[in-house]
């Protein structure tokens, strides 16, 4: 059998990340092709359910990409973004996801090498940790 | 070999059966309760003070318990208003809960529902139907008064560590009066009824009014605060020990046959259910408190006392119709409880809660509910986490109780050769009464 | 007035979970209309001990089902029920939604258990009865059978189950006031019952926004960087219980209790099930949470985010088995 090959579902700021994922490609970085990319207005529109349905739709991990904090195309889209992360994190440890599989990542637009990067390093941790089963949590229960 | 199961019992709090065996010999009955009830589970890894919350999922009497440990947990004493809104809380639930119990009694015999537009239905064939109304209406207002107090009635709310959460107003103060006094009246028009038509003869009680577990032990709250009694099956005081040591008298035994488990006294070791006496075993509610023998505070409460005992010999008492009686004391005993507790000045002030400032690591907490004796144990970490939530609810403390009723009424109707419907009928009742 | 031609066949069960539910049947029938007058408790274990068999005496019309879906005996007994009614009608949170039996879907079997229980003593299994069998988890109704409406709530409060009853068993024929229940209802809903017609399949009996929309504390959108549980100094009455730093669901709940709990000062925790708007109640509520912190900077946050605890037990608290994306079984229909 094959190896385990993740999904990713990136959501990434169509002013910064998506830039540097576009420019990653056309620069010929060697990518894996784990992820699957959408493109979004701003890091800070990426409601918590977004990545909470990604999860129960099957994704191995998430990525969401933003602009360094202070440069964000609507002010403070990013800091939003930034005040949820911690909170979702741990609502999803609770449920069984690894920290690893969920990531906040400032990449800015000119900095398509850290992008391929991250990627490439995500879909080897996630690659390690095996497939997300939702119902990992649940399923080994039993009553006595 | 036969087998025989009666499925739904009435007016059971979770889904209860009863399975009859006859291999020749006297039958063996089983009183099972078929659906598990994983408060431990549900509890794991709460913040502690979510619990009475939650626990309010067993009867709403454990919201106050829950609450009462969590002030130990925190090591704070709530206000007197505090006390006082929650201690009438309470005595509204033993209202509620008895008479609702008097209801089912009076509706045994026949379906309430049926044949509604017929004329003898309007006058009620026992000529009922008009006190049943009676009843339920304060069935309700015992709601009204516990949804004043508690912000639910079924899952209150209100009772937080160290205090209640909720101040009340004048109109609720001038409702909780009016209430009070309707439900001392009425409890007194029940009370002449049933002396009358139900205690000492009529067909309500029928045969099982004789009906006894058998002489039993009985564990009520002392009268000195977390401690409670052990009252053995003479009547005498066996024992008295702290509240936090109950799990080290009793034990919990797991039948295969029924997801409730039996409430036993460790110092005899678990004994089959067959055993006669059956001295492992011990029961709480109204009639184990009664049993003391001590006189009550309240007048028309002490009076019925006086009446049962002229009427059926002194304390302990074990047959149904006691504990029907013991109902019928502590439902007017409560609703004058609640007279006397339902007065401005009890029931405000200014402080409300005694903020906690630092979160604890163990409490416990015993109280007498509706139908006996609870009690809570939790035990968190350093964030106020529940690591193990111990509780002793009714069901558990009476189903050995439930089992020995079950098997006495079934070996009672069997004598008779009554169909096994009267049978059903039996047990419900003997059951009901505790 | 005269007799209903046909009177309506009612059924009423509770699965696992407590009785609240069909006391609150049982007082509708003496607080605010008799039952009687237009409907026919053929199947009601609780009250009238009525065994299994009695649903083969032809079609229940109303079949009112409580309680989680906990063991196989539950199984079944939403089976029979879907099977032998024309409406079947999920009443209180175990039942819409899952509840707080399915709370101990979170826990781990094998650390759970009260006081300490022995074994079973005797081996001779002879003769025993037996227990049915736990189901892996507990489940809502509607991951069962296919459910026609939904009575949400822990339990449910009294205006919107007679709503309910009002609808589907009297279908208008009652004399009762039609206001009293429609009051608080969506307006589809509402006129539906004042028509006498089915409201349409799969409503839920209960409002259209948040709990937050009935609320009556006051809100101010401040920043904050508190976190709060209930066990700390708050205030009691006035300001939102959120902005004091407190988790309150009312925020993701869907509307239809009135705001009872905030009202008496203690945190709303989501006994409506969600808001029909929303995906997923957790993440609503860290949206909703987090849009609060009052920091721009990522150790405050992180320190901040510490305080919290037990996320999962306390947003999905009556809801786990079924608004839990992550852990919930998905519907039959």
């Amino acid at each position: 059998m094959s190896e385990f090959e993740p999904k990713i579902i990136a959501f990434l700021c169509n002013w910064c990340t998506y830039v540097a994922a576009d420019a990653a490609g056309v620069s010929r970085f060697v990518q894996k092709p784990n992820v699957r990319a959408i493109r979004v207005n701003c890091s800070g529109m990426v409601d918590p359910s977004y990545i909470v349905k990604a999860f129960a739709s099957g994704a191995d991990g998430v990525l969401v990409g933003g602009c360094w904090p202070g440069d964000c195309h609507y002010i403070s889209g990013n800091i939003k973004a930034m005040r949820r992360a911690p909170l979702l994190k741990k609502l999803l440890g609770e449920m069984g996801v690894e920290d690893l599989r969920f990531r906040l990542k400032w990449i800015a637009a000119s900095e398509p090498s850290q992008y391929a990067k991250t990627i490439n390093e995500m879909t080897e941790e996630i690659r390690k940790l095996g497939p997300f089963s939702r119902k990992k949590k649940s399923a080994t229960r039993s009553v006595a | 070999m036969s087998k025989v199961t009666l499925d739904a019992l009435r007016w059971q709090d979770q889904p209860a059966q009863a399975t009859i065996t006859v291999n020749g010999g006297p039958p063996q009955v089983y009183f099972q309760i078929t659906a598990p009830r994983e408060v431990a589970a549900m509890c794991q890894g709460r913040p502690v003070e979510e619990l009475p919350r939650i626990l309010s999922i067993l009867s709403p009497a454990h919201h106050l318990c829950a609450a009462q440990a969590l002030d130990r947990l925190f090591g704070v004493e709530p206000p007197p208003v505090a006390q006082n809104m929650r201690e009438a809380l309470r005595l509204a639930l033993f209202f509620r809960d008895h008479l609702r119990k008097f209801y089912f009694l009076v509706t045994s015999l026949e379906n309430p529902f049926a044949d509604f537009w017929s004329q003898d239905a309007q006058r009620g064939p026992h000529g009922l139907r008009s006190l049943l109304d009676d009843l339920m209406r304060h069935v309700s207002l015992a709601q009204e008064a516990a949804i004043i107090l508690g912000g639910r009635a079924d899952h209150p709310v209100t009772a937080v560590a160290g205090g209640v959460s909720r101040s009340l107003k004048e109109e609720h103060h001038a409702r909780l009066a009016e209430i009070a006094a309707a439900c001392r009246s009425c409890a007194e028009r029940l009370g002449g009824f049933l002396r009358e038509q139900v205690f000492p003869q009529g067909k309500i009680l029928g045969e099982i009014r004789g009906l006894e577990a058998g002489p039993l032990t009985s564990l009520t709250l002392a009268p000195e605060p977390d401690g409670l009694v052990l009252r053995g099956a003479g009547g005498g005081e066996a024992e008295r020990f702290g509240a936090a040591t109950l799990f080290d008298k009793v034990g919990l035994h797991q039948e295969t046959w029924s997801y409730e488990p039996f409430a036993f006294l460790k110092a005899k070791g678990w004994q089959d259910l067959g055993k006669v006496p059956a001295d492992s075993l011990f029961f709480v509610g109204p009639l184990a408190r009664l049993n003391n023998g001590q006189p009550l505070a309240t007048p028309l409460a002490e009076d019925e006392r006086q009446r049962l005992v002229e009427a059926l010999g002194p304390f302990p008492r074990f047959e149904v119709v006691a504990a029907y009686w013991a109902l019928l004391v502590e439902l007017l005993g409560s609703a004058e409880g609640l007279v006397a507790l339902c007065e401005v000045e009890k029931l405000s002030g200014p402080v409300l809660r005694t903020i906690p400032k630092a979160v604890g690591k163990e409490g416990h907490a015993a109280l007498e509910s509706p139908r006996g004796l609870i009690y809570h144990h939790f035990r968190t970490d350093e964030r106020g986490l529940v690591v193990e939530a111990q509780v002793l609810d009714t069901a558990t403390a009476n189903n050995g109780l439930f089992g020995i009723l079950a098997q006495r009424a079934v070996e009672a109707s069997l004598a008779r050769k009554e169909p096994w419907e009267e049978t059903k009928k039996r047990i419900e009742l003997s059951l009901l009464a505790y | 007035m005269s007799r209903p031609e046909q009177k309506k066949k009612l059924a009423i069960y509770t699965a696992t979970g407590c009785r609240a539910c069909e006391q609150g049947i049982l007082d509708l029938n003496y607080e605010v209309n008799e039952l009687g007058r237009f409907a026919d408790p053929v199947f009601w274990p609780y009250v009238l001990g009525t065994p299994w068999e009695a649903l083969s005496e032809g079609k229940v019309d109303v079949a009112l089902f409580a309680g989680t879906i906990r063991t196989e005996a539950d199984r079944q007994a939403a089976l029979k029920l879907r099977e032998s009614s024309e409406l079947l009608v999920a009443v209180g949170a175990c039942a819409a939604f899952g509840g707080l039996p399915g709370l101990a879907n979170l826990a781990d079997a094998t650390e759970a258990k009260a006081g300490e229980t022995t074994g079973s003593s005797s081996a001779d299994g002879e003769g025993k009865p037996t227990l049915p069998r736990a189901e892996p988890q507990g489940l809502c109704l509607s991951q069962v059978v296919a459910v026609d409406y939904v009575v949400p709530g822990c339990p449910p409060t009294q205006n919107l189950l007679w709503a309910a009853v009002l609808a589907l068993v009297c279908r208008g024929e009652s004399p009762a006031r039609l206001s009293y229940a429609a009051g608080r209802l969506p307006e589809a809903v509402a006129e539906a019952i004042a028509a006498g017609v089915l409201p349409r399949r799969g409503t839920t009996f209960a409002g259209e926004k948040a709990v937050c929309g009935s609320c009556s504390r006051i809100k101010e959108e401040k920043k904050f960087g508190i976190c709060k549980r209930p066990y700390q100094e708050y205030q009691e009455t006035g300001r939102c219980l959120l902005e004091q730093g407190l988790i309150c669901q009312g925020v993701a709940t869907q509307e239809g209790c009135g705001g009872i709990c905030t009202g008496v000062g203690v945190p709303c925790r989501g006994c409506f099930g969600k808001a029909p708007a929303i995906f997923d109640p957790g993440a609503k509520m860290v949206g909703a949470i987090s849009s609060t912190f009052d920091s721009k900077d990522a150790k405050e946050i992180a320190a901040l985010v510490e305080n919290f605890v037990d996320l999962a037990g306390t947003f999905y608290r009556y809801s786990l088995p079924s608004q839990c994306s992550l852990l919930a079984t998905p519907d039959k229909g």
